[in-house]
């Protein structure tokens, strides 16, 4: 049987992480993944991440997964794909199939880093095509660059829900709405605000009553939520829709870990049935270690220092590294995951209703219901301050862990500080010199910047701009605000694309001075002109 | 924990009278097509574990090996016990973990 040091199942942001580790301190490695492309999800986070420059911040999933399957290439990790992994058993056996045949593996370590499934909900009409994860669809597109559909509902106001409403978007679908049983948006404030002023309406406490359709989806039928999670008869709401997206969480793929003889615990905060683990990851069967989704559902930003700590704790186990440098590294890597779980929506915060900012900021109520502040609102944050000439219009509200407008910034205008859940602050004593460096690496998508004074009457705002087709210079359009509504007309005067601004295009519209603190999109109008 | 344990393998509890719901002609297990009458039928004929459950009416035991409706069916039979959902355990893991082909599984090479 062939052997290795360390076998990863999963070739995901933990699981490549930790066999770089592995590897990097001298293991034989090998990466077990049953998906025909590495990277797990990576691949498919066409958006930039969050954190801050040591969680690789501002750079896109794909970049990301890029780096690390070069990185574990250049280390001589044995990454096998179209390798599903059959069965784990206790003495550390791992029995893989390749669509050919059964091989049997024995590792001396083995990390488990499979992730999770998506969840799904059971409405009438749900099993129809055209009902699908989001996940999946996320898969389409930017794996496979199919448009899942024409017109979506996306059932689900987490970050997924969020992100794929955008990606669907991107790709050039409509949305018609975004909905939620909760009362209150699960996921960060910026991703709903991108969603919300393209024009896309939110619907909270609502959920799917009804998938209509014959042989496919043409239709869904939503209504209100009282508290106890019925529907309110008269609210019933009709779209016609051709598909119907599903973020209603993840679950831990952990039945590996369960058969392996891995203690297991129902634990709700974590997302399903997870191995109990210590702190670097190792079960309680003695070399068998989780990281990432499998062991809680987190992100891939902790999914990776997850699987760091776990391939060096993997090599520590095997005597390659002393148990001294283990504690020493593992400290860094949890300074930089405790750094993560900071903020409104820290692990134990999800789903609370939280009052103020850890600055003492009242959070904006539309944000959480509609997807956008309003006008009246935005000006309470330390990002926002009326100046003279061209300057950032941070429209950041919530403690998020997320920095690099602070380090994008030349100038030094931005501040955040040591924390980096903290408000970014615009200081007005500095000088703004337009370079849009800020509203490239914001992945929330919300600087913006603003010039009330460059031409009598006019408002010159700069926008992170993420479609196609690329507006141009003279282009004439509609300027929209937060909620998506038309506030007037607009004209393209510049778009910025440059590779410093990794696929961000900067749009400067030009709008009226009266709508200059309310728009915040641009609408192309020439799809109206080629109907003409 | 003992308290626990007695809850899940406790069988003299009396369940309330089996009522049909509106929703009961749902699939829950699309994979095999189970609905959700079907499993709540039979938590009332003593299928008191998911794993009971998997065993009578197959669920969780198709294509997708509960990772669609391991949580949906935990519910419905949770529901039914009168239990929270955390206090079922869930299906045991056995190999093969993903569907193989017949053909691949029985080509077994024993060196890797």
């Amino acid at each position: 049987m062939k052997r290795y040091d360390l076998i990863v199942v999963g070739a995901g942001p933990a699981g490549l992480s930790a066999a770089i580790e592995g590897a990097r301190r001298g293991l034989t490695v090998a990466v077990f993944d049953e998906n025909a492309k590495p990277g797990g999800q990576l691949f498919k986070q066409i958006h930039k991440f969050f954190g801050s420059k040591e969680h690789k911040a501002k750079i896109r999933g794909y970049d990301i997964g890029a780096e690390l399957l070069e990185s574990a290439n250049e280390l001589g990790v044995d990454v096998q794909l179209n390798a599903t992994v059959i069965g784990l058993y206790p003495l550390k056996e791992v029995v893989v199939s390749d669509e050919k045949e059964v091989i049997h593996y024995k590792a001396d370590t083995i990390i488990v880093a499979t992730g999770a499934s998506e969840n799904t909900v059971n409405f009438k009409g749900w099993t129809l095509p055209g009902v699908i994860g989001a996940g999946a669809a996320q898969t389409m597109m930017n794996l496979h660059g199919i448009k899942p559909g024409k017109r979506v509902l996306m059932l689900g106001s987490g970050n997924v829900g969020l992100v794929v409403s955008y990606q669907l978007l991107q790709a050039g679908c409509e949305v018609v709405s975004v909905i939620d049983a909760a009362p209150r948006i699960g996921g960060y404030g910026v991703h709903a605000a991108k969603v919300a002023r393209t024009g896309v309406p939110f619907h909270l406490s609502h959920t799917i009553i009804e998938a209509t359709g014959h042989d496919y989806v043409t239709g869904v039928t939503i209504g209100e939520v009282d508290k106890n999670w019925q529907i309110i008869e008269g609210t019933e709401k009709q779209f016609d829709v051709d598909t119907i997206c599903i973020a209603v969480g993840l679950s831990p793929m952990s039945q590996l870990l369960k058969m392996a003889g891995c203690e297991m615990v129902e634990d709700p905060s974590k997302g399903g049935t997870v191995p109990t683990c210590d702190a670097y990851g190792e079960t309680s069967v003695p070399g068998i270690y989780v990281a990432g989704d499998v062991s809680g559902i987190e992100e891939a930003s902790s999914a990776m220092i997850e699987g760091r700590i776990s391939g060096i704790a993997a090599a520590a186990y095997l005597g390659y590294i002393e148990p001294s440098e283990l504690e020493e590294e593992a400290r860094v890597q949890e300074l930089s995951l405790e750094a993560l779980r900071q903020g409104m929506f820290a692990p134990g915060k999800r789903g609370k209703a939280i009052k103020n900012t850890d600055e003492g900021y009242e959070i904006s109520q539309t944000l959480l219901t509609k997807g956008y502040m309003s006008e009246k609102e935005v000006v309470r944050y330390p990002g926002v301050k009326k100046v003279k000439g061209i300057h950032p219009v941070i429209e950041c509200s919530q403690n998020i862990p997320c920095n690099p407008c602070q380090d994008s910034c030349p100038k030094n205008c931005i501040r955040i500080g040591e924390n980096i859940t903290a408000l970014p602050v615009f200081d007005e004593n500095t000088t703004c010199i337009g370079c849009g460096m800020c509203i490239a690496s914001c992945s929330g998508q919300s600087i913006f910047l603003v010039d009330e004074d460059k031409e009598d009457g006019y408002t010159y705002i700069t926008i992170p701009y993420e479609f196609f087709p690329l507006p141009v210079k003279g282009d004439k359009g509609v300027a929209l605000d937060r909620g998506g509504s038309e506030i007037g007309p607009a004209e393209v005067m510049e778009v910025k694309s440059l590779k410093a601004f990794d696929k961000t295009h900067l749009l400067t519209m030009r709008v009226q001075s009266a709508v200059g603190m309310g728009a915040r999109f641009y609408k192309q109008m020439k799809e109206v002109y080629v109907n003409d | 924990m003992t308290e626990k344990i007695s809850k899940i393998i406790d069988r003299s509890i009396d369940l309330k009278p089996f009522v049909s719901e509106k929703d009961d002609e749902m699939i829950v297990c699309r994979c095999e097509e189970v609905t959700k009458g079907q499993v709540r039928e039979a938590v009332h004929a003593g299928m008191y574990t998911l794993q009971e459950v998997r065993k009578y009416l197959r669920t969780g035991m198709g294509l997708c090996q509960g990772q669609t409706c391991g949580k949906l069916v935990k519910k419905i039979i949770a529901k039914e016990r009168g239990i929270a959902p955390m206090d079922l355990a869930s299906a045991v893991g056995r190999a093969p973990m993903r569907p193989v082909e017949m053909a691949v599984l029985a080509n077994e090479k024993k060196e890797g």
